[in-house]
């Protein structure tokens, strides 16, 4: 009995497809599409991997480095205009 | 004189400088376009029964599921050595594969809930392993004859894709590209005030009012590469889902930011030349020293959500592989080498300015 019981549980597969598993196997494949239609898109930073994370991270380093050199910059031109001065 | 050649002086420059410019415009394109290994991102569900047949749906990235499927595989794994093959494996597309699985109703171990691991191998793209991807609760009625179920198995001949891929990790994802920009930047922020700290023992053995020019360039583009901070919270926001989660390295970094930045407060206030570079030269040595403590001590005595505290492993693993190295140490010396760059150029327009 024991002996059947597990026989039963490997062989669903194991044997030649039956009716049963295909049928299965397409109630699945509906369901899934079906659910896969109703799942809510995740918000656009963690998409695709959460790419959107590392590009974030790279815009504030250069956008941060810019800043600063815009405002050395100034620091300069100010530097001159006043060497032109004197 | 200036005018006769501005194309050659354009070009004229350091070869430091233009190490930096090409390590980071190597570490810019190879830290980008070089991809992850498959990994899978969702099952569902999480959650079954002992005793009974599970049939779960996996969700891959970067995953080829179904390209030549007949060589997909798939294990739950209890432990090393207790593994459960599926009977089934079923690729949809690429991205998607259900799996079925016969749990048996008795464990190796006696446990409240049983995690188990997910392990997919596939013959071209490689393998991807996703940790406590489904939990077990124990069956009602337990069969001690299927024990020998979970010895039956083994994970043999697992495949690995040739060619350069960074590693795939659970939540992190892509964001383990972030490694290469936001950790530099505090690597370049220590160098920086380190640097610093040097000359203002400089300063303080000659009482030369160059050295605290230079150390006081240095903490400023220190401070601008503090914004690690900044950068570390968009990446803790999107994978430890809070933008501050009062982690010890977290607090310890802003303090030591703080702490600096209270360094140029305190400078801006005094008004005599020698008595601010006296100042800044005492203060500054004691906050470098202050520094490694708080960044490199405290972190490492209690938990941490960061890498390399609490008894977590530093820079090693699968956080950090061979491939990653291959980038993440040029992204340090090329950031380092940029803050120099950056330090230099303030410490020139101060001289300049000193000077008028």
């Amino acid at each position: 009995m024991k002996l059947n019981k597990s026989c039963h549980i490997y062989g669903l597969f194991q044997q030649p497809m039956s009716i049963k598993s295909i049928f299965a196997f397409v109630l699945l494949l509906v369901f899934q599409s079906a659910r896969a239609e109703g799942e809510a898109a995740p918000d656009f930073i963690r998409s695709i991997g959460k790419i959107y994370v590392v590009a974030g991270v790279c815009l504030i380093i250069l956008i941060t480095l810019f800043i600063y050199m815009i405002q050395l910059d100034r620091k300069i031109s100010r530097i001159e205009k006043r060497q032109k001065n004197e | 004189m200036m005018r006769e050649s501005t194309t050659t002086t354009l070009f004229r420059l350091e070869a430091w400088k233009w190490t930096a410019m090409a390590i980071l415009i190597y570490v810019f394109i190879v830290g980008w376009i070089v991809p992850l290994k498959p990994g899978i991102i969702k099952v569902s569900p999480d959650r079954a029964v002992a005793g009974e047949q599970v049939v779960i749906d996996v969700t891959g990235y970067n995953s080829a599921f179904a390209s030549d499927s007949t060589q997909l595989r798939a294990w739950l794994s209890l432990a090393g050595d207790t593994v459960l093959s599926a009977l089934h494996v079923q690729a949809w597309d690429d991205r998607h594969l259900s799996a079925s699985f016969y749990i048996p109703s008795v464990f190796p171990v006696r446990q409240e809930a049983y995690p188990l691991t997910l392990i997919l191998d596939h013959g071209i793209e490689g393998s991807s392993v996703l940790p406590n991807a489904i939990f077990i609760t124990p069956a009602s009625v337990q069969d001690t004859s299927e024990l020998p179920l979970w010895y039956k198995d083994k994970i043999e001949h697992i495949h690995q894709k040739a060619g350069m891929q960074y590693p795939f990790r659970n939540i992190l994802a892509e964001t383990i590209r972030n490694t290469y920009f936001h950790v530099p930047m505090w690597f370049c922020m220590i160098i920086l005030f380190g640097a610093s700290a040097w000359y203002s023992l400089k300063y303080y053995k000659k009482g030369d009012i160059d050295a605290d020019r230079r150390s006081v360039a240095f903490i400023k583009v220190g401070l601008i590469f503090g914004l690690g901070l900044v950068t570390g919270m968009l990446w803790a926001k999107n994978t430890w889902n809070a933008y501050w989660s009062w982690d010890v390295k977290q607090n310890m970094s802003a303090i030591c930011l703080l702490i600096y930045a209270a360094l140029m407060v305190m400078r801006s206030s005094v008004e005599d030349e020698m008595q601010k570079a006296r100042l800044t030269a005492g203060y500054n040595m004691f906050a470098f020293v202050l520094l490694i403590p708080l960044l490199f001590i405290i972190p490492r005595m209690t938990d941490s959500l960061h890498p390399g505290n609490g008894g977590n492993p530093a820079l090693g693993g699968e956080d950090l592989d061979n491939t990653m190295r291959m980038v993440f140490y040029p992204a340090v010396i090329g950031f380092i080498l940029l803050g120099l760059w950056i330090s230099q150029l303030v410490y020139r327009t101060d001289k300049l300015k000193g000077n008028l």
